[in-house]
């Protein structure tokens, strides 16, 4: 390779290279660690062993709980959420003028204003309202943070949606439910699953507000995560993280095999 | 009693009149076009005619009964848009039934009107399409069928061809006028194409700044138009300055020559005022005047072969230019800068008050 080659392609490559290892390599790390044979965060040492995946199972460590609950408020959280997305982003894509531009601003606040200083908030007004380390008081919390991701993704949906369906929909005899039902729902499914998704990760990963407002009561995964590494660090994190990357890499395939089965439907 | 009565309706917005006053009758089974240039007001009648503008003023009857603020939905009237808005995630045959499934039609019987709609437009084998499989002039038949699927008692046309080309669009105004006779459907069309107004209504309404300048057949408009802007809106046009002459009433001077003319309805002028006189390009011809026939000389300006005619760009000896469109052969003798007899027959020439530069 002439050295003009070398700097113009090879450097490059190299360089996309070492940031894909980068950004790689210490997630699969936590593979290894989780299979180690100590109760330290370490590599496998005398063999492997499967006892901290084990643990992950076991009612009584914690884990699962944690697990089941915050699937459980990641869940309402995305229901709700994309509900209230839908509702909004529907209503002002339809309505036009300048109230829905100010109401997108006033939704789109939490993604501006730092979680810690909401979360200081929060902690006064929960108390308040004795909503304080209460399913009800973290879901309501999650939601307004994930509001503004379902917004924005079913938003993007609506941006490419051809206004005058409503009235080509009305003028045939459609009521308002059913051109929304009938006519703009079908056409936003794609944005909507991306909210409801987005909505889901956004409370499943949530830390900061819930370290405020929870205590014994409500125990997310994150939190347990967090009260485990200040006494010591349990290589079951890295048994969880694994569990993780699968059923991530799994929905990332599926969702590359149902796309390109509906290509294939299309031609 | 005509089947739609537009009563003085108005639309203002903030400051902005769209309509100012518009007064319409429409008889049942008709196809009427409302014509002018954008900006003119005749897209927002039509969008009060569906229910999507709501009219300041005014009243809109159907049947007698005041449907102003009628719901859309509540009205049966069908709709045509400009860009066809077909429902994407809907096979044709699905677009077709929704105004059906909406009125929850028997299943055998949506199924029957699928069919004969497609049959109508001509698009039998492309049921299970969607939309976006479609050629324009098909996506426009569907929107069409699928306007006319539920009986509608008017259909509404809002510029439905302007984004085909134009083989296409002769081929669908022939369309709209068969679907127009073989339905019976009153049709209330808008475009801003002359050529097409002519072509296909019964009558045109002329729109100009929120009002009707003018109704007619368009036969009427374009023989004996009272107004200088539909005089120079529909189809080509030469106008001219002319003046009362001061001896006879109906006396009128132009072309350095003086000619009979009825007296203008409604207006008086005195001898001595400004009157626009206007004459058709196809109505002036080369030669020498014989009779009745009114003679003058002109130079060619410019000659230009266009396919069946020839369009010449005449000037006057009093300075003023006009066009006029030859059959080829009559054109030959017309070469640039040639000074040569015109002929015009009296019959063909119009006159109507005021300036001939204004609008």
């Amino acid at each position: 390779m002439r050295p003009r080659r070398i700097i113009e392609v090879g450097l490059p490559r190299l360089l996309a290279w070492c940031l894909l290892g980068f950004l790689f390599v210490p997630i699969l790390v936590v593979i290894p660690v989780a299979l180690t044979d100590r109760d330290y965060l370490s590599l496998p040492q005398d063999g492997m062993s499967t006892e901290h995946f084990a643990a992950l199972a076991d009612w009584g460590k914690g884990w699962l709980p944690s697990m089941l609950t915050s699937a459980g408020i990641a869940l309402a959280c995305a229901v709700i959420a994309t509900a209230l997305g839908v509702t909004f982003a529907v209503g002002a894509w339809a309505a036009g003028g300048w109230w829905p531009s100010f109401m997108r601003i006033l939704l789109l606040s939490p993604m501006i204003v730092p979680p810690i200083i909401y979360a200081v908030g929060m902690v006064k007004l929960w108390a308040r309202l004795s909503l304080l380390d209460s399913y009800t008081g973290v879901v309501l919390v999650h939601v307004v943070l994930a509001l503004p991701l379902t917004v924005l993704a079913i938003g993007a949906s609506l941006s490419n949606l051809d206004q005058r369906l409503v009235q080509a929909a009305r003028s045939l005899g459609a009521r308002p439910m059913t051109v929304f039902g009938k006519v703009i729902l079908p056409n936003i499914v794609p944005g909507v699953a991306a909210g409801a998704l987005l909505a889901f990760v956004a409370s499943w990963d949530e830390i900061t507000v819930t370290l405020f407002i929870t205590g014994r009561a409500v125990v997310t995964l994150p939190r347990r995560i967090w009260t485990s590494i200040q006494d010591a660090v349990d290589p079951a994190l890295a048994a969880i993280a694994t569990v993780l990357l699968v059923v991530t890499v799994l929905a990332l395939v599926a969702r590359a095999l149902v796309e390109r089965r509906q290509r294939q439907q299309k031609f | 009693m005509a089947l739609l009565v537009i009563e003085d309706l108005a639309k203002t917005y903030d400051k902005v009149t769209a309509l100012a006053g518009i007064n319409l009758s429409v008889e049942a089974g008709e196809f009427v076009t409302l014509l002018g240039p954008s900006g003119s007001g005749k897209t927002t009648l039509l969008m009060s005619l569906a229910g999507f503008t709501t009219p300041s003023k005014g009243t809109i009857r159907l049947d007698g009964k005041n449907i102003t603020h009628v719901d859309p939905e509540d009205r049966n009237f069908g709709f045509v848009f400009q860009g066809y808005a077909l429902f994407p995630h809907l096979t044709v045959a699905n677009n077709i039934a929704f105004s059906l499934r909406v009125r929850k039609w028997e299943k055998a019987k949506i199924a029957a009107r699928v069919t004969e709609m497609l049959s109508l437009v001509g698009l039998d084998n492309l049921a299970e399409r969607k939309p976006r499989e479609l050629s324009g002039g098909q996506q426009q038949r569907v929107a069409i069928a699928r306007a006319l699927a539920f009986g509608p008692r008017i259909l509404l046309l809002d510029e439905p061809l302007s984004a085909l080309d134009r083989m296409l669009r002769e081929t669908m105004q022939k369309e709209l006028k068969r679907l127009h006779r073989e339905t019976g459907v009153t049709f209330v069309y808008v475009t801003h194409d002359q050529e097409e107004a002519i072509a296909m209504s019964d009558r045109i309404a002329v729109f100009n700044h929120g009002r009707i300048v003018e109704v007619g057949p368009p036969r009427d408009l374009y023989k004996k138009p009272s107004t200088r802007f539909v005089a120079g809106f529909l189809g080509e046009n030469n106008f001219l300055s002319g003046h009362r002459a001061d001896d006879d009433e109906t006396m009128v001077e132009a072309f350095g020559t003086r000619f009979g003319f009825a007296p203008l309805r409604g207006h008086r002028e005195r001898p001595g005022d400004t009157l626009t006189v206007w004459v058709r390009p196809e109505d002036i011809r080369i030669g020498q005047a014989t009779g009745d026939e009114i003679g003058f000389r002109a130079t060619v300006v410019e000659n230009s072969f266009v396919g069946a005619v020839e369009r010449i760009l005449l000037k006057t000896v009093d300075g003023e230019e006009m066009v006029a469109t030859l059959r080829s052969e009559a054109a030959v003798a017309a070469a640039p800068g040639q000074v040569v007899d015109c002929r015009i027959h009296p019959s063909a020439i119009g006159v109507l008050p005021g300036e001939a530069s204004g609008s």
